[in-house]
């Protein structure tokens, strides 16, 4: 069923579109991630103009994190003083990402930024998860215990000035790494169509220390915060968040995130993370490729405006 | 002798002058207002024509010939061609196209090149490489310009925005009609429908009609609130995305 895009000016499949959502979803709910990684490729790929792309996942990532949290929540798995710290700073970079996003926009080097960006961020993340991942694997195979991690532990982030006290994450560290992972994570979110969450989750566990229970649910947090910024500040500058787009795209993403999270369970840890850093490296190369072999049409138009 | 070649020429002239106007064209779209509704994936429009030749020109030899045009409204665009930079593709020559129409569909009863001269073909922007746009800051003369202009074309045609067709059909030898296919991805704006009539490769009658192609109903009342209330749109959509993910948590629930 053929359904028009009033924001993106074009007809898409509804079924197409519900799909893509509910895949995603599922991925997402299988991996705990926020799937904004997967889905605006997705979109792209499918000719949906990049910037109707990015805009619109953002606000699909405001419903799927939104619902994810809520379990969080309700289990009070959230440490609220880190999410609020976070996310301010979030708010603050979602701003300068929206920004710099219509600066490239302008010089028609957006599709460039994004491609690359990609493939760092992607290839990175996914090639640390995957090492990490493999060894974990190997370990329990030779019935090796996991190494251990000694909680006292202190690396150089944490004798930075200006320390807080996080009560429910039971931390004393200073907010400089929290507001410059906040910032980090809202500049590129807005940019680029991410939650950020594979970025942020590991992020808040090796950096700051931050107990593995109640890093999720704040991070859940700090998404939901920053992306429905990003929603407003696209809407308001360039006018690309499609509504229509980001309902089909959050209904199916909602429902398929509850089957995944349901297999999620009875796959381990380990194999799943494994899983997962496969996943994110495809999209990496799946971007390299685009960015290194040579176009079949080298020409684009985009429209200005009337005159 | 030469002084009979120029009366002979001067009687053509007139001859010519004199049934220029002696024609009438008349026209009519079947629908005037084209709306784009939340299933529109596209639509034809059909143009009808009446000739209507007086008395003079009632035994006028040979055929008659028309074309059909229909134009999208004009916009800005810039065109981005990618280039090798250290290895990576990216966009890199750029130029802006002013005053190019965004729909041009143009259909008549023969080749267009075998109803008129090209001089006329020319004037009246009939056939792709007489689209009339101009390149914002370059000389006309720049190689590049050309290459642009034939990136543009293509791009547009297999967009299906532009569209050339020999498929008008004279039912009787005074009435035609020509369909003109309006893809799902119609920009909306004013469109002009213009006809022309030739007969013996010159010009003798035209006619012009508008087509209004908009956004109706639910989609028309999102593109208003997108653009002109642009804060409350987006909070609007943050809002939606936060209730469909909390109604999912709670219909979801597992604990």
């Amino acid at each position: 069923m053929l359904i028009y895009l009033p924001i993106a000016e074009l007809s898409v499949n509804m079924f197409i579109i519900f799909g893509m959502g509910g895949a995603v979803g599922f991925l997402s709910g299988l991996f705990g991630v926020g799937g904004g990684f997967l889905l605006t490729p997705l979109l792209i790929f499918s000719g949906i103009p990049p910037v109707v792309s990015v805009a619109t996942v953002a606000t699909q990532i405001v419903a799927s994190s939104t619902s994810a949290a809520l379990s969080y929540w309700r289990r009070r798995l959230i440490d609220v003083k880190l999410a609020a710290v976070l996310l301010s700073a979030g708010i603050i970079g979602s701003g300068l990402g929206v920004q710099v996003f219509n600066l490239l926009r302008r010089l028609g080097q957006l599709d460039l930024i994004v491609s690359l960006a990609y493939v760092t961020f992607l290839g990175l993340v996914g090639g640390l998860m995957l090492t990490e991942s493999l060894r974990a694997i190997v370990n329990t195979r030779r019935g090796r215990p996991a190494p251990l991690r000694r909680p006292g532990q202190h690396i150089w982030v944490h004798g930075l000035p200006f320390k807080m006290r996080f009560k429910r994450s039971r931390l004393y560290v200073s907010v400089i790494p929290i507001v410059a992972l906040g910032l980090v994570i809202g500049f590129l979110g807005a940019l680029l169509g991410i939650g950020g969450g594979f970025i942020m989750v590991p992020a808040m566990i090796y950096l700051l220390r931050v107990p593995t229970n109640v890093v999720i649910g704040t991070s859940l947090i700090q998404i939901m915060a920053t992306m429905a910024v990003a929603t407003v500040l696209h809407a308001v500058s360039s006018q690309s968040v499609d509504v229509i787009l980001a309902i089909i795209l959050m209904v199916g993403g909602v429902i398929g995130a509850q089957f995944g999270a349901r297999v999620g369970q009875t796959i381990r840890g380990d194999q799943l993370r494994a899983l997962l850093a496969v996943t994110v490296l495809a999209v990496a190369i799946r971007f390299l490729v685009g960015l290194v072999t040579m176009p079949v049409e080298r020409y684009g138009l985009t429209v200005l405006g009337a005159g | 002798m030469a002084r009979l070649v120029l009366a002979t020429a001067a009687i053509m002239l007139t001859a010519a002058i004199g049934t220029a106007h002696a024609e009438k064209l008349t026209i009519a779209v079947s629908t005037p207002e084209v709306q784009i509704s939340s299933n529109f994936s596209g639509t034809s429009i059909t143009v009808f024509g009446v000739v209507e030749p007086d008395a003079a020109t009632v035994s006028r030899v040979g055929r008659y010939e028309v074309a059909v045009l229909v134009l999208g409204p004009a916009r800005t665009v810039v065109a981005r061609r990618k280039d090798r930079i250290v290895g990576i593709w990216t966009n890199w020559a750029a130029e802006t196209i002013i005053g190019a129409p965004t729909f041009y569909a143009l259909d008549s009863s023969d080749e267009i090149d075998a109803i008129t001269t090209p001089v006329v073909l020319d004037r009246l922007a009939l056939g792709f490489d007489n689209i009339p746009f101009a390149f914002r800051g370059t000389d006309v003369n720049d190689p590049d310009t050309a290459e642009f202009r034939a990136a543009f074309l293509r791009l547009k045609e297999k967009a299906g925005l532009f569209s050339e067709a020999t498929d008008v059909a004279f039912i009787g030898d005074t009435i035609f009609r020509s369909i003109t296919w309006l893809p799902a991805n119609t920009p909306t704006g004013r469109y002009s429908v213009l006809a022309y009539l030739f007969s013996g490769q010159s010009l003798v009658a035209h006619a012009e009609d508008t087509l209004f192609v908009t956004q109706t109903g639910f989609d028309q009342m999102m593109t208003a609130f997108a653009h002109g209330h642009a804060l409350i749109y987006g909070l609007f959509c943050a809002g939606i995305a936060v209730f469909v993910g909390w109604l999912g948590g709670v219909i979801f629930r597992r604990d």
